[in-house]
């Protein structure tokens, strides 16, 4: 019986185990990204794909770009007919790469991936391109140029500079250098790379203003965001501009810096002036309340409307290799622009679905 | 050599003549207890699931199933040693994660600066140029250096639950985060990219329709596991301490240097798993194996190893591995939400502990 009761309790601790992987992980998966928000944000496709099927596969939702750019692409594939495969993949590249074989024995007209990360990619691309079939690659680019893929990407290096310039004007109002941080993203990833570069390209730029930068490594991930900021702060209290990697972040940031009374609106004394990347909803209401001073937007809309043009044109074509690289241009919304500009950012504008 | 295990099932009795009710009762004992059961369960589920998923029965799908059974299979025989054992070893994920990205750090062919300059290996091991061991017999060299931590990773376990009598749940969840930690410390959380083209092929290369390499070194290290499990005095040694390890000392089973020898062939089985994952995906990976717990000592218990210990085979523990292969596999083409496939594979792993549970009180000592 003791025995029998052993056994009960590992079952159950397995159960407990299974079902904590199950909600340990990102929501919005496999469609239900799409469940929380019933707001239309497809764009045009400019083809009709009636009878074809499309895999999309995405590594997670866990920011509210991301969550934007899965419903949209879903959406918009949606409403040019197509049948879409999706899968989630939660993080996991070798989940991804066995995903995307799998849409590939069904014999899908086209794929469209956000991969894990750059060299991921790759490996993906390689395997549509073996298979004959024509994939898009949504704003994260892969690491290399091998292979044929439409690749949609903001140009990271020059958004980040434009905030970062911004940032600078507004520091250069306080008449003496000042220390900045950078909280980079997973460097895996090409976004976080030219986001990183062009915080520096204007860094470099102006060696009378800035102080060396402090690096706060997050992985993309909001907890390892917050315990670096949290340690890089306490060690250096003086911050004067903060720049964080993606817009994702910002409640980190929040709950470190309002507990030191850092957390103050422009103009404000003690005030930290803070840029973003993304353009997505919480930054939008930030800039608004006057928390951030700016954000680098990416054109949702743009680089999912291109790469959908450019993929439904090659299944039309009966193209098996496109290979082309779509860059949105992007731009900076500040606190001087934020009246004019307000409406081109996706997150001013759209519901965030659930992320 | 071959040798009895000191505690061994008790055969059943003959069944009075002229009654066949006995008989048929150990008949199916036998195949509920043995490979049978999970072999016909994966052709009953093939063939129930053909008219749904599409292209489960092509034979594209059939090499996909492949290439991504044998490195599963490889990493739940090396589960067998310890859960046979009555162990469990959760740091394999780790072991893999550790090992696979060591392996890349030294044979990788540049590494851009930006990326990896704050990495500890930086300047010594590791530079623009990549790692030390790049080329040729280089390769060769770093995959026996692979091996050997793993073995030594998993030593460690085995030593510390051995020698301490630290209980292998929590020894091993340590070693997990421990490992792991090292792992993103070692590359800074980067992925390690520029592999050679003669180590991609570990994991790519293909001789001749299914037949792989990494086929070929599955089915290898699967028949020496069988050999050392089923023929050899260890393999009656893990049987007999998994069984009651009191007895089994008493019985003179150096169970000590068995429990340690489990852990380093568990460490080991699953480098040599990572590689072939690592290697198809063309990157070391600090978080490779992150996600993969789950699904091996689910396969295993699947297969028929036990939980609780002294069961299991290897040819069992590869047929459960093939079973959640192949689940996971129909569950993508029946195109399921993320989260769906999830609960389906949570609730196999639930009903194979039940499995587990049902086998122990019904067939007892029974291997």
């Amino acid at each position: 019986m003791t025995r029998f009761r052993t056994a009960m309790a590992g079952v159950a601790a397995l159960a407990l185990v299974a079902t904590l992987s199950a909600c340990g992980t990102t929501t919005g998966g496999g469609g239900s990204s799409t469940d929380a928000a019933t707001e239309d944000i497809s764009v045009e496709v400019g083809a009709d794909l009636s009878g074809k099927r499309i895999c999309f596969g995405f590594s997670g939702s866990e920011t509210e770009f991301w969550a934007a750019g899965i419903k949209s692409i879903s959406d918009s594939l949606e409403a040019a007919n197509a049948t879409v495969i999706e899968h989630n993949s939660n993080e996991d590249p070798n989940r991804q790469l066995e995903q995307v074989r799998d849409c590939i024995t069904q014999g899908v007209d086209g794929i469209i991936v956000i991969p894990e990360d750059g060299s991921s990619a790759n490996t993906i691309i390689k395997e549509a391109n073996d298979a004959d079939i024509p994939i898009g690659i949504f704003n994260r680019p892969p690491a290399t140029e091998d292979g044929a893929a439409i690749v949609a990407v903001a140009d990271n290096r020059d958004v980040a500079a434009q905030t970062t310039q911004y940032l600078a004007d507004e520091a250069k109002k306080l008449g003496r250098k000042v220390q900045p941080l950078i909280m980079v993203g997973n460097l895996s990833d090409q976004n976080a790379v030219e986001r990183r570069n062009g915080f520096y390209e204007v860094i470099d730029a102006n060696p009378d203003l800035f102080l060396t930068p402090i690096e706060v490594q997050t992985n993309w991930d909001a907890a390892t965001g917050q315990a670096n900021l949290q340690a890089a702060v306490q060690a250096n209290p003086d911050i004067d501009v903060l720049f964080t990697s993606s817009d994702f972040l910002f409640p980190q940031i929040q709950a470190v810096l309002e507990p030191l009374g850092k957390w103050k609106p422009v103009g404000e004394d003690g005030h930290v002036l803070m840029g973003g990347l993304d353009g997505d909803n919480r930054a939008c209401g930030l800039i608004r309340d006057g928390y951030v001073d700016a954000t680098g937007v990416q054109d949702l809309f743009y680089e999912a409307s291109s790469l959908l043009e450019a993929l439904g044109q090659a299944i039309a074509d009966n193209e098996s290799d496109p290979d082309e690289t779509i860059v949105d241009p992007g731009f900076a919304l500040t606190q001087s622009n934020f009246d004019e500009r307000e409406k081109d950012m996706w997150g001013c504008v759209i519901t965030p679905p659930s992320s | 050599m071959t040798a009895a295990p000191p505690v061994a099932s008790s055969p059943a009795a003959p069944p009075p003549p002229g009654t066949t009710r006995p008989r048929r009762g150990a008949v199916l004992r036998r195949l509920f207890a043995g490979e049978g059961f999970v072999a016909i369960l994966i052709v009953v589920y093939v063939v129930a699931m053909a008219p749904f998923a599409q292209g489960l029965l092509s034979e594209r799908n059939a090499l996909n199933v492949l290439s991504n059974f044998w490195p599963l299979a490889i990493i739940v025989i090396g589960q067998t040693f310890v859960l046979v054992l009555a162990g469990i070893d959760l740091a394999q994920s780790a072991i893999i994660n550790l090992t696979n990205t060591v392996g890349a750090l030294l044979v990788t062919q540049a590494l851009e600066p930006s990326l990896f300059d704050k990495s500890a290996l930086w300047g010594s091991v590791v530079g623009p140029d990549g790692g030390p061991l790049g080329g040729g017999g280089g390769i060769a060299l770093a995959v026996v250096l692979m091996v050997v931590i793993g073995a030594v990773l998993g030593t460690v376990n085995g030593l510390l639950i051995a020698r301490l009598k630290m209980p292998p749940f929590m020894v091993t969840l340590g070693t997990m985060l421990l490992f792991s930690a090292v792992a993103v410390w070692l590359t800074r959380s980067e992925n390690v990219p520029n592999l050679p083209e003669a180590y991609i092929e570990i994991g790519q290369g293909r001789i001749w329709g299914a037949i792989t390499v990494p086929a070929i070194i599955a089915v290898v290290l699967g028949v020496a596991a069988h050999f050392v499990l089923s023929k050899t005095p260890f393999g009656a040694w893990l049987y007999a301490a998994g069984t009651s390890r009191d007895t089994a000392i008493i019985s003179g089973v150096p169970y000590r240097r068995v429990v340690v020898l489990a852990y380093a062939l568990s460490g080991v089985f699953a480098t040599i798993g990572g590689i072939l994952y690592s290697t198809r995906l063309e990157a070391g990976r600090p978080t490779l194996a992150d996600d993969l717990l789950l699904d091996v000592i689910g396969a295993a218990v699947i297969g028929g190893v036990s939980l609780f210990g002294g069961k299991g085979s290897v040819l069992g523990a590869a047929l459960g591995a093939l079973f959640f292969v192949v689940l996971s596999n129909s569950l993508n083409l029946l195109n399921l939400p993320f989260t769906v496939v999830f609960i389906v594979k949570g609730l196999v792993i639930v009903a194979a502990a039940l499995l587990d549970v049902v086998r122990n009180r019904i067939l007892g000592g029974t291997r």
